[in-house]
């Protein structure tokens, strides 16, 4: 294992979410500082998530989506050589997620909306020479129920028109030379194994993306599933959780804070129940030598965050 | 009953919970105060101690809100037991100086009255277009483009109850050189003003001097701050304005900047405003410590002038 390889998530910083201190994660003077703080933790590569929200203000510090990175640096490849010199050597991935837009009764804006932003996300990772371009293929299962009561009785039509999007999402991901790969959270319609029926009906091209704690509530064994599909995974995130799903939280408009209990549903990696260690060693024996990341999602600490990741990866074996 | 009543423009962010039910379980799960910002009922409490008896919603949290509380009429409700009513919402007239945008403009204009309504709100603060950046200098015509998709919504606003008041962003393509001439393009019977004090005062307005020439439009007031009067059009006109690359803050609370807002308040008592004013707290670092912070300048400088 090259645990060098192993990128961080930008993630870990909480963006959307109110915190004593969030307004630092608007300005430019943050993220620079940050930069040479996830390389000083050891990390040369980093994920970015792609969030068009930031698109529609004068907030552009946050280097969320091409527009901000080409308003505050020029272009994808001024913005990589700050990184350079902040010791960074690459964006190893770059993530979207289209919860955004699941906002109102109309699906034909949540795919056209969707499918535009996540077509820039994808020009936006070859720009950036990343390795992966990671989709989710659905909004909140308990976001998209509320705006669509109907959501069940519809969902064959959801399912194909989510088909033909991730269809034209791969070809295009074919032409620039990233990996398209398919996240699975456990609030997903396409949770667990179900994420394996859309894969089923795409390019072999598309890869999985493994997301050790999400498959982890969902119910799967993360190892098993490794072991059973190693040969289309592209991409694997290092998670951790110690949350039980016991009152199908995945379902609720905002599953990542589970009302029911209020407690957090990701821990920083090596914190939690996931036995990470085994699964990084699982991969290796596999001879998986594709991109893995760390995530803290959901941290309370991102700095105490970096610091733990690497005293976790410190005590795996090279 | 006071001449002045006040509520915080929500700027909170996503806020997760409705409400921690094991607050101190929470607690030890991290033993930092993330729990203490998590909640909407711990929030509204904040609110409602502080003398805070308002809130205005944010649009942008509304993806949000809604799904969590299920409805407008559910927010209200939960807001309402704790002491603190809905008075409105922002709202951002996207492209209205744009005459092919006009039935888009409109159009969005109506479903966020409509949203206000479902709220309990009386209040639209609106800001009239987009960004300078892009878009200015406006054309004349432009600028009555404008005035026309506002007046319209401000008509479809008044006969829903709802008070439409104007609110100037400092980088907005409605700006120093045409802002006056848009006030007066538009409707006085159906489109009022809000005053951004800090906003206005960076744009280059006097505030003392804006205030009294439209004291008769002003519907309300976002209150704070600033100490960065007078911008220069290379800052106005500028792509990304709204926060600095160094962290310099454009807004602070009340009394921590320059602005004589003690000579608006006289000004206040001398035209006798009756109402609501939202206090706003956006670029602060620590919401609860500026609201804390507000009320006591509120009580100890302003209110004892008027109110």
């Amino acid at each position: 294992m090259n645990k060098d390889a192993i990128a961080i998530s930008l993630d870990l910083i909480n963006r959307h979410y109110q915190e004593p201190n969030r307004n630092r994660y608007e300005g430019k003077y943050f993220w620079e500082e940050l930069y040479p703080l996830i390389r000083a933790s050891g990390f040369r590569g980093i994920e970015i998530p792609y969030e068009p929200v930031w698109q529609f203000g004068g907030r552009s510090g946050v280097p969320m989506n091409r527009y901000c990175i080409n308003t505050k640096y020029g272009s994808a490849t001024a913005y990589r050589e700050v990184l350079r010199q902040s010791g960074i050597d690459r964006v190893t991935g770059v993530t979207f997620d289209p919860n955004l837009f699941m906002r109102n009764d109309n699906l034909g804006f949540f795919f056209g909306a969707s499918g535009h932003f996540a077509g820039e996300a994808l020009a936006h990772a070859a720009d950036l020479g990343a390795d992966y371009f990671a989709i989710s293929p659905s909004a909140y299962y308990g976001r998209m129920a509320h705006y669509h009561p109907d959501l069940e009785s519809s969902m064959d039509d959801v399912v194909g028109r989510e088909t033909e999007l991730l269809g034209g999402l791969a070809a295009k991901a074919a032409e620039a030379g990233v990996d398209l790969v398919l996240r699975n959270e456990f609030w997903s319609l396409f949770r667990g194994e179900r994420v394996l029926t859309l894969l089923g009906a795409l390019p072999d091209s598309v890869k999985l993306d493994i997301d050790t704690a999400t498959l982890t509530i969902a119910g799967i064994a993360p190892a098993d599933f490794i072991a059973a599909h190693v040969g289309r995974i592209g991409c694997v995130h290092l998670t951790d959780t110690d949350f039980v799903d016991t009152t199908d939280n995945w379902k609720s408009s905002n599953p990542e804070f589970p009302a029911e209990r209020a407690t957090q549903v990701f821990r920083d990696p090596g914190t939690g129940s996931v036995d990470l260690g085994g699964i990084v060693q699982l991969l290796d024996r596999l001879g998986y030598d594709g991109p893995i990341v760390c995530s803290a999602r959901q941290t309370r600490d991102p700095f105490r965050a970096l610091l733990r990741i690497r005293a976790f990866l410190n005590q795996l074996p090279n | 009953m006071p001449n002045i009543r006040y509520a915080n423009m929500s700027h909170w962010k996503a806020i997760p919970y409705r409400r921690i039910e094991n607050f101190r379980d929470f607690y030890y799960e991290d033993r930092t105060n993330t729990a203490y910002y998590s909640d909407w009922d711990t929030i509204l409490k904040y609110q409602s101690a502080l003398g805070f008896d308002g809130i205005e919603i944010a649009p942008w949290d509304l993806a949000d809100i809604l799904p969590l509380f299920g409805s407008p009429e559910e927010f209200s409700a939960f807001a309402k037991d704790r002491g603190v009513e809905v008075i409105g919402m922002f709202h951002g007239a996207h492209a209205s100086h744009a005459a092919d945008h006009f039935d888009e403009a409109v159009r969005a204009g109506r479903e966020a009255v409509d949203t206000i309504v479902r709220f309990g709100g009386t209040y639209m603060n609106t800001c009239p277009t987009d960004n300078f950046y892009g878009n200015g200098p406006l054309s004349r015509e432009a600028v009555k483009q404008c005035a026309r998709t506002i007046n319209e919504i401000g008509r479809y606003a008044t006969d829903r109850g709802v008070r439409i008041g104007l609110h100037n962003e400092f980088f907005c393509a409605i700006n120093l050189p045409n802002h006056r001439e848009f006030i007066e393009s538009t409707d006085p019977k159906l489109v009022h003003y809000c005053i951004d004090t800090a906003q206005v005062a960076i744009m280059g307005e006097d505030l003392l001097t804006f205030y009294s020439d439209y004291h008769d439009r002003i519907s309300t007031f976002h209150l704070k701050d600033t100490a960065s009067v007078r911008q220069p059009d290379a800052v106005r006109y500028a792509q990304d304005p709204e926060i600095t690359d160094d962290g310099t803050r454009w807004f602070w609370e009340p009394g921590l900047g320059e602005l004589d807002l003690k000579g608006l308040y006289r000004l206040l008592k001398q035209h006798q405003f009756k109402g609501w004013m939202s206090v706003e707290y956006d670029g602060s670092p620590d919401l609860l410590a500026s609201m804390a912070l507000t009320r006591y300048h509120l009580d100890k400088e302003l209110r004892p002038i008027y109110d």
